[in-house]
This record gives C-alpha cells, sequence and structure tokens, in this order.
C-alpha cells in the first residue's frame, strides 16, 4: 500500500498517457460486458424459448419409452404412452410449485384438402387451457387459437403452420383432412377446420407442423393415452428439485419405476450446444480483449519506466529496493486497471442501455423465420469480473516494465539523460 | 577511526571494445567527520569513486571499508539498506522526484524506512528549517530554482542522519554566489553534526575551500592535500 499514493502521483504526471491507457482498458471492458451482456440475453431468451415453446420444466413419459429413444427425444408415439395419464396429471398438479401439467399427444401421417394436395405433417395433440396456464406461446400469424374445451365430434379444429398452410393451399376456415395410422395400425381419417395459421419460429418445421386439440388428436389415433405430459413450474431455477418431488409423488402413487421424469435441460440438447458455441466465442473474445490489452498497456508502462530511469536509480540510491521499485510500477499497473474498468462499467452500463431503447432488431438467425429484437442483459457478475480481470491484466502487462524498472544498474541510470 | 578505507581499488568500464580504466590502484583513509574534496579533470575517476564509496557500484578489485563494514561482503540488498540508513547523497542535477513536495522529497528516506508520519514530518521541517527552505516546504521541484533545489536535496541527504554525505559535483549546475552558499551550508552542516562529507568537484573555488583535497588522475590519486583554517 505504501506506493499506492505516489503511484497516483505518477500517473497524474503524464495525463495524456493515463488517459489513453484508461480509455483501453475501459474499451476492453465494455467489449467484454456487452458481449457477456448478449450473451446472457441469448442464454435466457433461448431457455424461454424453449421450455415455452413446448418443452416444459419437466416431461413425464414412460420409463421405457424413454430408455428405448432417450431422454432427448421430441415425439414420443401415443401406444406406448401413458395410460393413466389423468391420475398422474392430478397427483402432479397437487405438488406444490407447480402451474400445470399437460397432456399431449404425438402424431404424424399426410394432410389433405379437397383440392387435392396432400402434404405430409407432424403434430401434436394439446390441453390448451393447460398451455396458456404454463405460459406456452403459440405464435398466431391468422385466425383464432385452440379453444380451452374439448371440441365435440365431428367439430375438430386445427392451427397450420404458415409453410403447411401454404403448401396445402389452405386458409382459416377451410377443410383438411388429416390421415394417420392409429395404435391398432388402421388407417384414420379425420375432418378439422383449420382454426388458424401460426408459425413455430422454425423454418422448417413450418412446413409440416400442425396442432390440435388433445381431444382429437386422440381422436385420430383412436387411443386413450398421452404420449407425455408436461409440466410448468413456478420457477425454472426449481426443475431439477422439482424432478425429485415429482418422482417421489409418483412412487408414492405405486407408479415408481413406470415414468420417467426429465429436466428441460437434459431434452434441449439444442440449447446446450448454442450455450457452449456461445460460451466458446465469449471465452475467444475475451481471450483477443486480453491479449490486446496487455500489449497496449505493457507498452505505455514500458515508456512510463523508461523516461524514469534516471529518477528510478536516485530512489534506488536513496535506498528504496528493488521490491519497492516493482511495488510502484505495479501500483501504477493496478490503478490503470481498477480505474480502467470502473470506467468501462459505467460507459458499458449506459450503451447497454442506450442499446436497450434503440429497439434494434437482428436478423433471424439461420433456420428462424422471424428477426429477433437485439436486447443486452445487465450481468452484475460480469461487472466485477471485468473488474477483476483488467487488475489481473495490467498485472500481467507490468511484468515487463518491472523487470526493466529493477533491472536497472543505479550508476547507468544516474547518468541517464 | 576512519570512516572510509579504501584498499587498491580498481574498476574499468567498457566502451565498445575499448576498456577504459576509470580507477586503477585506488588507497584512501577518510576519517570520521571530514570534509574532503575529491578534485581532478573530467574522466580522472572522481564520481567512479564516489559511486564505489557509495555502495553504488561494485569494484573489479580492492577492498573498501565503510563504519568498519567491508561492502564488498554485502549482498545487494544489504547495500540498499546501508545506502538508505548511513548514506546521504547530492547529485549535480539534484534528482528531486518531480511528483512530490519540498518536504515530501525530504521524508522519502524516512518513508521508506518506514518511520511513522508525525516524526517523519518534524524531522523533515526541522532539517528544511536547517538549509533554509522551511517556507517553501510545500513547493514541487518545478517551482523551486536550482540553488532552492539543491538545498532540498542537502535535506535529504542529511534527513536520515547518515555517517557520511557523498557529493558528485553538487555545485556544477549553479552560479558562483549559490555555489558558495551550498559549500557554505555544507560546511556548516559538517561542523554542526559530524558528517563525513566527500564532494566531487573541479570547481577551483571550492577546493580552495576544502580543508582537505585529494587530486586524481588517470584512475589514480595523485595528491592528498590537508589544509588548516578554511572551510
Amino acid at each position: 500500500m505504501k506506493f499506492a499514493r505516489f503511484a497516483l502521483r505518477n500517473l497524474a504526471r503524464n495525463p495524456r498517457r493515463t488517459a489513453l491507457s484508461l480509455a483501453i482498458v475501459a474499451a476492453g471492458t465494455v467489449g467484454l460486458l456487452l458481449t457477456a451482456g448478449f450473451v446472457r440475453f441469448s442464454f435466457d431468451g433461448l431457455r424461454e424459448a424453449m421450455i415455452h415453446g413446448g418443452l416444459g420444466h419437466l416431461e413425464i413419459a414412460s420409463a421405457a419409452e424413454v430408455a428405448r429413444r432417450g431422454e432427448a427425444a421430441l415425439d414420443r408415439p401415443a401406444a406406448s404412452g401413458i395410460a393413466d395419464w389423468r391420475e398422474v396429471q392430478s397427483t402432479v398438479e397437487a405438488l406444490p410449485g407447480v402451474v400445470a401439467a399437460g397432456a399431449n399427444v404425438h402424431l404424424m401421417g399426410m394432410a389433405q384438402k379437397a383440392n387435392g394436395a396432400s402434404v405430409s405433417f407432424v403434430g401434436v395433440g394439446v390441453e390448451p387451457g393447460r398451455e396458456q396456464r404454463m405460459g406456452f406461446k403459440t405464435r398466431l400469424r391468422a385466425g383464432d387459437p385452440l379453444a380451452e374445451a374439448p371440441p365435440a365430434e365431428g367439430e375438430d379444429v386445427a392451427l397450420l403452420a404458415s409453410g403447411l398452410a401454404a403448401a396445402l393451399g389452405a386458409a382459416p376456415g377451410d377443410i383438411v383432412t388429416l390421415l394417420a395410422t392409429s395404435n391398432e395400425g388402421m388407417l384414420n381419417a379425420l375432418d378439422v377446420r383449420v382454426a388458424g395459421i401460426l408459425t413455430t419460429g422454425v423454418q422448417e418445421l413450418d412446413t409440416r407442423f400442425l396442432k390440435l386439440h388433445l381431444a382429437s388428436a386422440q381422436r385420430l389415433l383412436s387411443t386413450d393415452r398421452v404420449s407425455n405430459l408436461l409440466v410448468g413450474l413456478v420457477d425454472a431455477r426449481e426443475s431439477e428439485s422439482a424432478r425429485r418431488t415429482v418422482t417421489a409423488a409418483l412412487a408414492r402413487h405405486g407408479a415408481s419405476g413406470e415414468f420417467a421424469v426429465t429436466p428441460w435441460t437434459k431434452r434441449a440438447v439444442f440449447y446446450a450446444q448454442v450455450r457452449n458455441l456461445y460460451i466458446g466465442i465469449f471465452w475467444f473474445l475475451g481471450a483477443i480483449v486480453f491479449v490486446l490489452v496487455i500489449l497496449a498497456t505493457s507498452n505505455t508502462l514500458v515508456m512510463a519506466v523508461m523516461e524514469r530511469v534516471r529518477e528510478i536509480g536516485t530512489l534506488r540510491a536513496l535506498g528504496t529496493t528493488a521490491g519497492q521499485v516493482a511495488s510502484g510500477v505495479l501500483w501504477e499497473a493496478l490503478w490503470l486497471g481498477l480505474f480502467g474498468a470502473i470506467l468501462g462499467g459505467i460507459g458499458g452500463a449506459a450503451l447497454i442501455a442506450l442499446l436497450n431503447s434503440a429497439n434494434l432488431k437482428m436478423p433471424p438467425p439461420p433456420g428462424a423465420v422471424d428477426p429477433i429484437d437485439l436486447r443486452l442483459a445487465y450481468v452484475p457478475e460480469a461487472f466485477l469480473g471485468a473488474i477483476a480481470l483488467m487488475a489481473v491484466v495490467l498485472l500481467l502487462a507490468a511484468l515487463a516494465p518491472v523487470r526493466r524498472a529493477t533491472h536497472i544498474s543505479v550508476v547507468e541510470a544516474l547518468g541517464h539523460d | 577511526m576512519p570512516a572510509f578505507r579504501a584498499r587498491g581499488l580498481r574498476k574499468s568500464y567498457r566502451l565498445g571494445n575499448t576498456e577504459i580504466r576509470a580507477l586503477d590502484g585506488v588507497d584512501l583513509e577518510i576519517d570520521a567527520g571530514e570534509l574532503v574534496v575529491l578534485a581532478g579533470p573530467s574522466g580522472s575517476g572522481k564520481s567512479t569513486l564516489l559511486h564505489l564509496l557509495g555502495a553504488l557500484d561494485t569494484a573489479d578489485a580492492g577492498e573498501i571499508e565503510f563504519a568498519g563494514e567491508s561492502l564488498g561482503r554485502l549482498s545487494e540488498r544489504e547495500r540498499t539498506l546501508l545506502r538508505r540508513r548511513k548514506l546521504g547523497f547530492i547529485f549535480q542535477s539534484f534528482h528531486l522526484v518531480p511528483v512530490l513536495t519540498a518536504i515530501e522529497n525530504v521524508e522519502y528516506p524516512l518513508w521508506i524506512d518506514d518511520l511513522p508520519a508525525a516524526p517523519r514530518r518534524r524531522r523533515a521541517l526541522a532539517m528544511l528549517d536547517a538549509v533554509g527552505m522551511s517556507s517553501r516546504a510545500t513547493h514541487r521541484p518545478e517551482r523551486l530554482s536550482g540553488g532552492e533545489r539543491q538545498r532540498v536535496a542537502i535535506a535529504r541527504a542529511l534527513v536520515h542522519e547518515p555517517l557520511a554525505v557523498l557529493a558528485d559535483e553538487p555545485t556544477g549546475n549553479l552560479d558562483s554566489r549559490n555555489a558558495t552558499a551550498i559549500f557554505d551550508l555544507l560546511a556548516a552542516l559538517r561542523r554542526e553534526r559530524g558528517t563525513t562529507i566527500l564532494v566531487a568537484t573541479h570547481d577551483p573555488a571550492l577546493m580552495a575551500r576544502a580543508p582537505r583535497q585529494i587530486e586524481l588522475r588517470d584512475g589514480r590519486v595523485t595528491a592528498d592535500e590537508r589544509r588548516e583554517g578554511v572551510a
């Protein structure tokens, strides 16, 4: 601490150079904070999209089916699904922290329109009321959403994804015939009225996807079973503890080992891949910033030492140890790192606020349909991390100047111009 | 008891392919409390001798004892601490630290030796007063004249009550009036405190006033003259 104030005065003797060093550190900090903010916002957005786009927080499925097709499978045949799903549903929905447990039937088949157009589809039968309670979002482009109450026989409706509707030439109000193989292997047909057009947000899926009421899907497949139950929780962070609670509740219900309860994190392979990619990009950028700041500030610190060779020689002559000289240089570096990072933190926060208020849009990611909002999150731990990182970076940058300062020959330094 | 005792001092420098013999077998003894002028033309070895006696550099050969300690046996750190506690230095270009005020410059040797703030400040002020600079205590070096800077440098050299002060051309950057005043100050401080003072100079006016003058030429002691009733 002895040389901390001394170092501050030395920094003040060349304001322009100090300002330049601070600007370099601040710019590096801003870069890190913006990247961290973008990555965090992307993680949060993707997580919400995954959970509320159809994964829920937990999946309850037949243990045998999960063992056969894996935890990450997005469609599960209703034939090998859950038979007593209503009991399971009421058991789970009685647990604290559970918003709802919505049943789903996955199906695939052929969609036909009277004009002769036919397109293969993948679909899901859902409970719209429970989906709504769980915060699942259906992005309607036209028409109406599915009604909460099960449709009566002969009054089935469907939401077609935009690409599928376009391929069929279907619009809201049109009748489309769905053909699918029942659990018994029979080819069943069901006429549905197109209630609305939706988008899944994923271009390829939009060419094949449709959504029905659970009752309609079960009618088409001639089954009472469901493929799975998706559980919505009050707090996504409780997914793992809720998984244990649900598993225990099902065991008490007498269904131990019959069901597999899987948290969304294990089903969202894409999320994990994107997360790893973004983290990799973040560290790559961090490494570039690290190297640039070290190179730029190290040069500045070396210049500061070279300009003070005679002064360092004098201090050494007066009995200042090499360690004390080193301490002075290290304090200068540390102050630059801390002040620069704090300035960068303030600048970064201001820039994040500015960018968020500008409502900027980014082009749709590969395979996606809609442009996405450019939003940056405030990441408090990134602010603290950036300050610590810059302190470390500057201390590393000071190593060469410290070596230079402590290896100066006192006699030569005293004669230095 | 001698403050300094040097035997067979040799020191060479390499300048390109040429070896410059700065000191070539110097023997001398300087008693505690003496004021000695090292005289000689440029390149005679005055500064080199001061550097060796001041533990700023090491000799190629020979031995130096200071206050009964052999400098050649000290580690780098021990030599640093010896300079900090037992020696004071005055340079031709003053070499004050520009970011420190006059009093902070004087405090510096006490500060690096961890003396608490209150006694440190008291001693520095008293020393500035002794050199007639207490009214300029809060001024930074850039606001002081050459003579004032050298007075501050003298205060800095003496504040920690060293056994000896080594001054390398201390009046070299001063006019004759200031040069005389600085020499008078050194002589007075020597009388009052009993500090051994070695001054390297080629100023004839100072040489004439020194009680003892050692003359160097080509790295050898060519004369060692004592005078009564001067300084």
